[in-house]
């Protein structure tokens, strides 16, 4: 600390410094031993199935179905739920945001940067062992679709989830039902639900690129591009909104 | 109230109360603060940490307004580059070391070298930025330093601290008084949190005193320790002559009453403890009486306060 008087030292605009300051701690505080390991075994079964598909009759079909019902709808949305209701959320719980909150920096960083740090971790970490399980499986031809899939689910589950790290208490078992039940359940057994559920619209892509019908994925190429990033968007404002707002312990 | 003796206010609370469902946590609160260093002293429970977090902006009043350096606090972001919080938690970020975390800060106030500026207040506080290990391996004292580095990397006008003395040895408990205390002679605001009453009569400063959610007194220490030293007082005199003793000293005017405890105590009431402290031995010495303890029995904080709340 000097002791220059504080109207004497010259402070830049917070701005894309304090963006990245942000962002690379939120990286670090998430990336745990446990976490990716965790992970990397949900998705290393993944490639166990995509062996076995190999041998299926039709095995990009089998490959697809594995993709959509295993990859999208298990393993990516629960990765993204256990990381970004943590990112946030662990900051409250651990009562730390009281150092970020007294701080110069524009309001909307801090969501910002959790949502970014759980896209950056969770989409290589579900990604990769997808592409190696279209590999493995012979089903090359998916994996353009199984990328652009991955990201635009994990942006939109990343936006919601974070959302309800800071509105929810046990923000996690909460994520972990809306899952289990809404995305695994009722949006594929309820005539339109599945437009409601997110899965949905990655899911869609892949199954256009498998060429297979399936009921609870038919949504139209555009749609599955742009709601996802909708969602993301809108689950980021109501993360900002509420931060903006808290009570900081 | 007004801690502020002829000195600009940079601090203004007014009418401000606070609470939670049905629970009031502040009542009713007004004082200025201005430069140099200001107490708030209460037992635990008074409400300083949440009018803490109210001053820092952490927290919406329910009722009433708080202006620091002239701004809300609460909406206005840009006046946390001229404030500096220690809260009273002890969680630190466990990936970072001491120099990272105030170097993390540093960057988020917009700091033009946030390398310097983190390791001279790592230096200020006496710690080494050098130092490899990660937080959670320090000390509480040492984090205790770490969170007042991070609090002061900024040059801010107002320091905020929570207990911050709580954990440190009395070397460091020395150094960090000393610190306040040039903060403060610097011309900077600081506030110190604390339910010790003997740390805060180190600081030697002006004191608000919060009890029960209310502001109890303010001004400078020496009056209300005065206060405090006046309130009527319980004290317990082991001696081996209770009744004649109990009787003397009743007859010598030094205390108000006097009530047989056992075999061999009184349980004496005074409105003036160093008097009746001062009598004691000449008292028991003209009645043959041998003093074999005496103790207050109301010396903790909680009736301390509780009489300012109540006089």
């Amino acid at each position: 600390m000097s002791s220059a008087t504080p109207e004497a030292v010259s402070r830049g605009p917070a701005g894309a410094s304090s963006f990245v300051a942000l962002y690379r701690l939120l990286l670090r505080l998430q990336v745990t031993p446990l976490r990716i390991v965790g992970i990397l075994a949900l998705g290393s079964l993944e490639v166990l199935l995509g062996a076995l598909a190999r041998s299926d009759a039709d095995p990009l079909r089998a490959t697809t179905e594995i993709a959509l019902g295993y990859g999208l709808g298990i393993v990516l949305p629960l990765s993204t739920a256990w990381l970004a209701t943590s990112t946030m959320g662990d900051l409250v719980e651990d009562r730390l945001l009281v150092y970020l909150w007294l701080k110069p920096v524009p309001r909307w960083q801090l969501p910002a940067a959790a949502m970014l740090a759980t896209v950056t971790i969770v989409v290589p970490l579900v990604a990769v062992p997808l592409v190696v399980t279209a590999v493995v499986a012979g089903a090359s031809q998916l994996i353009g679709a199984l990328l652009l899939a991955s990201v635009l689910a994990v942006v939109a589950y990343a936006g919601l989830f974070v959302a309800a790290g800071l509105w929810l208490r046990r923000a996690l078992w909460w994520c972990l039902l809306y899952i289990l039940v809404w995305e695994n359940g009722l949006a594929r057994a309820v005539d339109g639900a599945a437009r409601l559920s997110i899965a949905s619209y990655a899911q869609s892509l892949v199954a256009a690129a498998g060429d297979i019908v399936v009921s609870y994925a038919d949504r139209p190429s555009s749609a599955s591009v742009v709601v996802p990033i909708v969602v993301g968007l809108v689950g980021l404002v109501l993360a900002v909104i509420r931060y903006r707002r808290a009570e900081i312990d | 109230m007004s801690a502020v003796t002829g000195r600009e206010a940079m601090i203004e609370v007014r009418g401000v109360s606070k609470w939670f469902g049905s629970l009031v946590a502040v009542s009713d609160v007004s004082f200025d603060v201005g430069p140099g260093i200001t107490a708030l002293l209460g037992p635990n429970g008074a409400g300083k940490s949440t009018m803490l977090r109210m001053l820092c902006g952490l927290a919406r009043p329910s009722k009433g307004t708080v202006r620091v350096l002239g701004s809300d606090p609460r909406s206005d972001v840009d006046v946390t580059r001229h404030v500096g919080l220690v809260p009273q938690q002890e969680t630190v970020f466990e990936p970072l070391t001491a120099f990272g975390f105030v170097r993390l800060c540093a960057t988020l106030h917009g700091l033009p070298d946030p390398d310097g500026s983190a390791r001279a207040a790592l230096a200020t506080v006496e710690l080494d930025a050098d130092d490899e290990r990660r937080l959670p391996t320090y000390s509480k004292g040492m984090r205790q330093r770490v969170k007042l580095a991070q609090a002061i990397v900024h040059d801010p006008r107002v320091i905020v601290l929570d207990e911050p003395l709580t954990g440190l040895d009395p070397r460091q408990r020395a150094h960090m008084i000393e610190l306040f205390h040039r903060l403060g002679g610097e011309g900077r605001c600081v506030v110190v949190a604390s339910h010790v009453l003997d740390e805060v009569e180190r600081f030697g400063s002006d004191v608000l005193v919060m009890a029960k959610g209310r502001l109890a007194a303010a001004g400078d220490f020496r009056e209300i320790r005065s206060l405090m030293d006046d309130r009527p007082r319980r004290i317990v005199v082991r001696t081996s002559e209770p009744r004649v003793l109990a009787a003397d000293l009743l007859h010598a005017g030094v205390v108000v009453g006097a009530r047989i405890e056992g075999d061999d105590s009184i349980l004496l009431d005074t409105e003036d403890a160093r008097r009746l402290g001062r009598a004691i031995a000449p008292v028991a010495r003209a009645c043959g009486a041998s003093v074999l303890e005496v103790r207050a029995v109301d010396e903790d904080l909680e009736d301390v306060f509780r009489y300012l709340v109540e006089r």
